[in-house]
């Protein structure tokens, strides 16, 4: 067994800092933005709905079931894996994708699947814990990480509750607290500029992005 | 441990030559600059870089605090921490965890201070096949060769020596698309992800209060990095602690503006620990290795805000010296004005007595700087110290001299005598050849001003 160094470490920085004067922050509450969005849907889904253009996402309201479902399957050309949660939420959505596309839900999965299984869908449908208007972000906390990482295409099922104005009301108390072991925030599809800083999208993770808003 | 930026002055003569290696440094880091000026449109960077700089300053100043705070939450929620001094025993540590789990290979996302390990090259000499997964980590990896810069580890390939490269080692098309190419890499590196069992990264920030590793990045590979892996290995300074989950909200809006441009990267994982029971995949164990390897040494030095600093690049690309002899010359694995600070404070100022020289103190990498490091007068502060700790040197013997001659107008008159006769045989400049090789050496007037004012002839 390899021995630590915390000891050593921790004898280190208490004699550096000794006699150094310690800082306290008082955190102010004021938003480093310009300006800020109003508190309606319309306008903050303008903004979400503009930054995530600007990335090369896409973001839409639609009104009701059949039409979510249309705008999926004009969207999916193969196979697509659907999260449980997102299965309960939307069950009449995702029943017409289930006859008319292969299927996959978390559920199908045992613990420890192999990964391979999951690298072969062309899209992965999820919701979401919450949306920023101010980057274009979305956050989920699913039970399974891979699907949204290894899809070629991510679509996020959202509610107009969903949308929150800046990136000031998502690192609160209230996602502080998420449920599962990891947060993660997607803003766009993956993206690289390695290569003399030209934009090519779909380097690892989804090339296209969708969010639906359903609006009843 | 001898470094090659002891060797700088050499180094750099060889990448100034390189007019490729320049065209594309230019190209690349004056877009980077137009990019993040645009990019904080929105946003007020002054407010922004106040308040994060205090908030560094106070996770910083109570950094045993912070850290033993993170440490206790980091365990509550299942992960592994350990503490190295040097980049041996971290290499030690993951090799062991990695032979433990019977790993053969490796899938790492993009951490500098693993670069300061040397840790892909340890483990593949142990047998272990640790591939990198970024694109410009992956394309330097290919080549053989160090990053040059520290958000862009390519920044000194064009497309064509990447076309070359990939044609040669992967056996891709002569293609030099970047789309291309960025296919090219996502095939075989998908294969890589899919057989790895470790995944190892970095880490932008650690949370005090919540325990929680923050990673940042736009491809995605380093998500499955930490997902599609049984162990997952996080290695970070010790530096990057936070105190709240709340600071985030400062910090995520400056990063991404300062290295790339971006509002936001594409990607942030917040990870918490191992995958929890009701999740079906993650990583069953999540080891966090702590280094230290002479960040502790600047506590309490007029130095200590250096570990203020979120590697963002941004000093990097408004360098004029950098963008003329690119990363490598600086031989460290920080290049740039940072490294310039960084390389000397954390390995000792004998591994880089001319780092501190490399910038021309024009102040553009302190004023682009979103924790407000105040680069370049370090560096000076730094200078001072190198040429003070010297006993004699041929500068001191000239500055002395230089000092009585500009006190004595006598000395002055004759002083100035010698440099014109000297200026018109041609001897100044073979004299002063060091200085003339890369600087220009004004002619000088054939008679002084005093001279001229006594003639009448002004005007
Ligand atoms: S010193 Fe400042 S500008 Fe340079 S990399 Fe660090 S945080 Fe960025």
């Amino acid at each position: 067994m390899i021995q630590d160094d915390r000891e050593k470490i921790f004898g280190k920085i208490r004699s550096g800092l000794r006699g150094y004067q310690k800082f306290t922050f008082d955190r102010s509450s004021k938003s480093p933005l310009k300006t800020t969005l109003a508190k309606n849907f319309g306008t903050q889904f303008e903004k979400f709905k503009k930054e995530l253009a600007i990335l090369g996402g896409e973001a839409v309201v639609l009104n009701g079931h059949s039409s979510i479902s249309q705008f999926l399957l004009s969207h999916i050309q193969g196979s697509a894996f659907i999260y449980d949660e997102t299965e309960s939420q939307f069950e009449a959505v995702i029943s017409k994708i289930k006859k008319s596309r292969e299927v996959k839900f978390s559920s199908d999965f045992e613990n420890n699947y192999d990964k391979r299984e999951v690298a072969i869908f062309d899209a992965a449908i999820s919701t979401c814990a919450t949306c920023s208007a101010e980057t274009g972000t979305i956050v989920i906390e699913n039970q399974m990480r891979l699907p949204a990482a290894l899809a070629t295409k991510l679509f996020i099922i959202a509610e107009p509750g969903d949308l929150i104005p800046s990136l000031d009301e998502l690192f609160t108390d209230e996602f502080r607290n998420f449920k599962g072991s990891n947060l993660f925030l997607i803003t766009g599809p993956s993206r690289t500029a390695d290569i003399e800083k030209e934009l090519v999208t779909g380097v690892h993770g989804p090339k296209e992005v969708y969010v639906i808003f359903f609006q009843p | 441990m001898e470094l090659e930026s002891k060797h700088f002055k050499s180094l750099y003569k060889e990448q100034i030559k390189n007019q490729q290696l320049r065209s594309n440094l230019s190209k690349a880091t004056l877009q980077a600059v137009d990019k993040r000026a645009e990019s904080f449109e929105e946003v007020d960077f002054s407010f922004l870089r106040d308040e994060a700089k205090k908030i560094k300053q106070e996770s910083i100043t109570h950094l045993n605090e912070f850290l033993s705070q993170f440490e206790d939450m980091a365990q509550k929620n299942g992960c592994k921490i350990f503490y190295a001094q040097t980049p041996e025993k971290a290499n030690a540590y993951i090799l062991d965890a990695a032979l433990k789990h019977g790993v053969r290979t490796i899938v790492k996302s993009k951490s500098m201070v693993t670069e300061e390990m040397e840790l892909v090259p340890f483990l593949t000499r142990n047998g272990i096949d640790t591939v990198e997964t970024d694109l410009g980590e992956y394309i330097v990896q290919l080549a053989n060769e160090k990053p040059s810069h520290i958000t862009t580890p390519a920044i000194h390939k064009s497309r064509k020596e990447i076309a070359e490269l990939f044609h040669e080692k992967i056996g891709s098309d002569l293609n030099t698309d970047p789309k291309f190419l960025t296919t090219e890499a996502r095939r075989v590196l998908r294969e890589k992800f899919l057989s790895a069992d470790m995944g190892i990264s970095g880490a932008n920030f650690l949370i005090a209060e919540t325990g929680d590793v923050v990673i940042v990045e736009n491809e995605g590979n380093a998500r499955l990095s930490t997902s599609a892996v049984k162990v997952h290995v996080v290695v970070t300074g010790i530096e990057k602690v936070i105190p709240q989950f709340s600071d985030l909200r400062i910090f995520m809006r400056l990063l991404a503006r300062s290295s790339t441009g971006q509002k936001l990267t594409s990607y942030v994982s917040l990870i918490r620990g191992p995958r929890a029971k009701e999740e079906k995949d993650g990583p069953q164990e999540v080891h966090i290795v702590l280094l230290d390897n002479g960040r502790s040494g600047l506590l309490g030095t007029e130095y200590q805000d250096v570990l203020h600093c979120i590697r963002c690049g941004a000093c990097l690309n408004v360098c004029p010296v950098y963008r003329n002899i690119g990363g490598h010359a600086y031989g460290s694995v920080y290049p740039g004005p940072i490294g310039s600070l960084v390389t000397p404070l954390y390995y000792g100022e004998k591994n880089a007595p001319d780092l501190p020289f490399a910038s021309s103190l024009c102040g553009n990498c302190t004023e682009v700087c979103p924790v407000g490091i105040d680069i370049h007068h370090h560096l000076l502060a730094l200078r001072q110290e190198i040429t003070s700790s010297k006993k004699s040197s041929l500068e001191k013997f000239l500055f002395r001299n230089y000092r009585k001659t500009m006190l004595r107008p006598g000395r002055y008159k004759m002083m100035g005598k010698a440099a014109r006769l000297l200026s018109k045989t041609g001897l100044l400049r073979i004299l002063m050849k060091s200085w003339t090789n890369e600087r220009d050496l004004p002619e000088f007037p054939s008679i002084s001003f005093r001279e001229l004012f006594k003639s009448g002839r002004l005007d």
